[in-house]
C-alpha cells in the first residue's frame, strides 16, 4: 500500500511528549520523541512496541486526554483541538471502565447522546453492535456482573456506535479468551472491509501480523520503523523447516547444518539450510521414512523485535499468544 | 449554550443523577424520615409551641446536615473518581468539551441534591402535618437558603475534585466548609489574635465562602421574617460565587494531563 499522506486520515508530524516524575516531578523522562506518523485512508496498521514505548501516550494525546509538548497533529483534515472530527473518530481505551452501575443499553446510550446521536438511531445502532459483539443476551444487565472480557466487548461497541472513519483501538485484545480475540479480529477486518481506516496498538505480535496492512513499530517514544511487514522484515528464505517422519525417530545420518529438534512420537523436525533440502529428503526416505512437510522459514515480527529490542524481559512484550 | 452543548451537558448530568441513585445515595431519605416522623411522635407530650419551634428546627438542620453530607462525598468524587477509575477515557474522545463535562457533573449532583432536599422537606411538612403543628411556607425560604449553599458546596468540591485525588479533596472541602459556617470568627480574628494582619484577615474573609449567609433556619423557626431581597441576595451571593468556583474548576482542568 502505497504511503501517499496527501488525504491522510491522520497525519503526526514531529509529535513530542514528556511525563514530570520523582519527588516533586522535578525530572521528565521522555514518552514520545519527534514521532512523525500518517496512515493511508482504508488501511488497518498496527502500532507495535513493548510496553512503556509510547503507545498509549500516543492514543492518549490523539483523543484529547493529555497534550503534546510539541508537535502537530490532523485527524480527518481537522487540526487536533478542533472537536468537529470528534464526531467521526472511534476510540476504544486500553482496560476500560464502563460504569459498572450501568446495562450496556444504558452505557451507549450514554454514548451515543455525547455523539449527538437521534434517539432511533442510537437504539438502533446499540442493539446491532451489541449483536455484533455478542451480547445481546447482556444487553439490560449491569456490567457490574460482567467479567473483563464482557466490559471489552461493550468498550469496542462504545468506540463504533458513531459508524466512525477512522477507529483508534488500544489493545483491543487485552482481556479477551480465544473466543473473544477472534471475534474481535472479526470485527476488525469488518472494518477494514467496509473501508475504514484503524490505528491498532498492540504488544501481541501474531495479531499484527494477522490482521495489518503495515506496521509502525515504536521503540522508548522514537519510531523505530513503518511499512508493510515485508519491507520491515527480512523475507529471504534462509531455512526450511522440514518435517519427517521415521520408523522409532531413529534418524539416518543428516547432512552438516541440519538442526533436529526433540522428537515427537515417530515425527521429527528439521531446520534445514536451503541447498541442502535434497539430500535430506533422500536421506529421510533412505531410512524407510516420510516427508511430511517443507516450509520455508521467513523472519517473523518476533524475531524482528529480538533483533532491534533484545530478548524481551518478563512482561514488556508478548511475542505469542 | 447551543442545543447540542445543552444535549452532551444534560446527559453527563442525566448519568451523574442515575449514578448517585444506583449508589444509593437517595436511601438516607428514607432513613431520615422515618428518623422525622419518629421524633414528631416523641415530641407530643411537650408543650404545642415548643414542640413545633425544636422539630422545625431540627427537621431544617437535618436537611442542612444530610444535604452537605452529599454534596461533600459525591462531590469530592465526581472528577476525581472519573480520572482515577478512567470512566472519563472513552467520553472525552467524544465531541464533549471538560467544560461541558465539568458542568454536567455540577448540574447531576445539583438536581441529585434538588430531589433530596424536596423529598426531605416533604417529610418536614408530613411530619408537621400528622403531629397538627403550623406549617406555613415560610420554612421553604430557609429551604432554598440552604438549597443554594449547598450548591457552593458542590462547586467547592468539584474543584477540589479536579486537582487532586478523592481522599484529599474530602479533606479540603471539609476545612473550607467548616471554615465557612465559622466566617465571622476569621473577620474578628484580630481580637484574639492582634498580630495577624488586617489585610490577612480581610483577604480570607472575602476569599472563602461565607456558609452563614445561608443560614435562615432561627429566623424562620422563631418568625422573623425575611424579606425577598433577603433571600435576592444570598442568591446573587451564591451564583457569583459558584461561578468563580466552577471558573477555577474549568482552568484547572481544561489543560489537565490524564496520565
Amino acid at each position: 500500500m502505497a504511503s501517499d499522506t496527501t488525504d491522510s486520515p491522520l497525519q503526526i508530524v514531529g509529535l513530542s511528549k514528556a511525563y514530570r516524575v520523582g519527588f516533586l516531578a522535578r525530572q521528565r523522562r521522555t514518552a514520545l520523541d519527534s514521532l512523525s506518523l500518517a496512515l493511508v485512508r482504508g488501511e488497518l496498521l498496527g502500532y507495535l512496541g513493548p510496553n512503556g514505548s509510547g503507545k498509549t501516550t500516543t492514543l492518549k494525546i490523539l483523543t484529547g486526554l493529555i497534550f503534546p509538548d510539541s508537535g502537530s497533529v490532523s485527524v480527518l483534515g481537522e487540526p487536533l483541538g478542533s472537536r468537529g472530527w470528534r464526531r467521526r473518530v472511534g476510540y476504544l481505551p486500553e482496560h476500560p471502565y464502563l460504569y459498572d452501575y450501568l446495562t450496556p443499553n444504558e452505557y451507549l446510550d450514554y454514548a451515543g447522546r455525547l455523539f449527538g446521536l437521534e434517539t432511533g438511531t442510537r437504539r438502533a445502532s446499540a442493539r446491532a453492535l451489541l449483536a455484533q459483539v455478542g451480547l445481546e443476551d447482556s444487553a439490560d444487565v449491569v456490567m457490574r456482573r460482567f467479567s473483563k472480557g464482557m466490559v471489552q466487548r461493550v468498550g469496542l461497541a462504545q468506540a463504533l456506535l458513531n459508524d466512525p472513519e477512522l477507529v483508534l483501538l488500544d489493545e483491543p485484545m487485552s482481556g479477551l479468551d480465544p473466543l473473544g480475540r477472534r471475534l474481535v479480529r472479526n470485527i476488525v477486518l469488518d472494518l477494514k472491509a467496509r473501508g475504514k481506516t484503524v490505528l491498532f496498538s498492540t504488544h501481541i505480535l501474531s495479531d499484527a501480523e494477522t490482521l495489518c496492512d503495515r506496521v509502525a513499530v515504536l521503540r522508548s517514544g522514537k519510531l523505530l520503523a513503518v511499512g508493510r511487514l515485508d519491507q520491515i522484515l527480512n523475507v529471504d528464505v534462509s531455512a526450511l523447516e522440514v518435517l519427517v517422519s521415521v520408523p522409532g525417530a531413529s534418524l539416518p545420518d543428516l547432512p552438516g547444518g541440519v538442526r533436529v529438534h526433540p522428537a515427537m512420537s515417530e515425527r521429527v523436525r528439521l531446520d534445514v539450510p536451503e541447498g541442502a533440502l535434497a539430500p535430506v529428503v533422500a536421506a529421510v526416505e533412505g531410512a524407510g521414512g516420510r516427508v511430511l512437510s517443507v516450509l520455508p522459514t521467513r523472519e517473523s515480527l518476533e524475531d524482528y523485535f529480538v533483533r532491534e529490542m533484545g530478548p524481551p524481559a518478563e512482561g514488556t512484550w508478548a511475542p505469542r499468544d | 449554550m447551543g442545543s447540542a452543548r445543552l444535549s452532551r451537558v444534560q446527559a453527563v448530568a442525566a448519568n451523574t443523577f442515575r449514578e448517585t441513585i444506583r449508589e444509593k445515595v437517595l436511601y438516607n431519605l428514607v432513613f431520615f424520615a422515618v428518623l422525622m416522623t419518629l421524633s414528631g411522635l416523641l415530641l407530643n407530650p411537650l408543650s404545642i409551641r415548643q414542640d413545633e419551634k425544636i422539630i422545625k428546627d431540627v427537621g431544617l438542620a437535618s436537611i442542612e446536615l444530610f444535604g452537605t453530607l452529599i454534596a461533600l462525598f459525591m462531590g469530592v468524587s465526581l472528577v476525581s473518581k472519573e480520572i482515577e477509575r478512567r470512566s472519563l477515557y472513552p467520553l472525552l474522545a467524544k465531541p464533549v468539551s471538560r467544560g461541558e463535562f465539568l458542568l454536567g457533573k455540577f448540574a447531576g449532583l445539583a438536581f441529585t441534591l434538588l430531589v433530596n432536599v424536596t423529598v426531605m422537606t416533604l417529610g418536614l411538612y408530613a411530619t408537621l402535618w400528622a403531629t397538627r403543628r403550623g406549617a406555613g411556607p415560610e420554612l421553604l425560604q430557609a429551604v432554598l437558603a440552604i438549597y443554594l449553599g449547598l450548591l457552593l458546596v458542590v462547586a467547592l468540591a468539584l474543584l477540589f475534585s479536579t486537582l487532586t485525588s478523592s481522599a484529599l479533596a474530602l479533606v479540603l472541602s471539609v476545612c473550607v466548609v467548616v471554615v465557612g459556617r465559622f466566617a465571622d470568627v476569621i473577620r474578628n480574628m484580630r481580637e484574639v489574635a492582634p498580630g495577624v494582619p488586617a489585610w490577612a484577615t480581610q483577604v480570607l474573609y472575602y476569599a472563602l465562602p461565607n456558609l452563614r449567609n445561608f443560614d435562615l433556619k432561627t429566623r424562620v423557626v422563631y418568625g422573623d421574617p425575611v424579606l425577598s431581597s433577603d433571600l435576592g441576595w444570598i442568591g446573587v451571593y451564591a451564583a457569583s460565587y459558584v461561578a468563580i468556583v466552577l471558573g477555577l474548576a474549568f482552568a484547572a482542568f481544561r489543560s489537565k494531563d490524564l496520565q
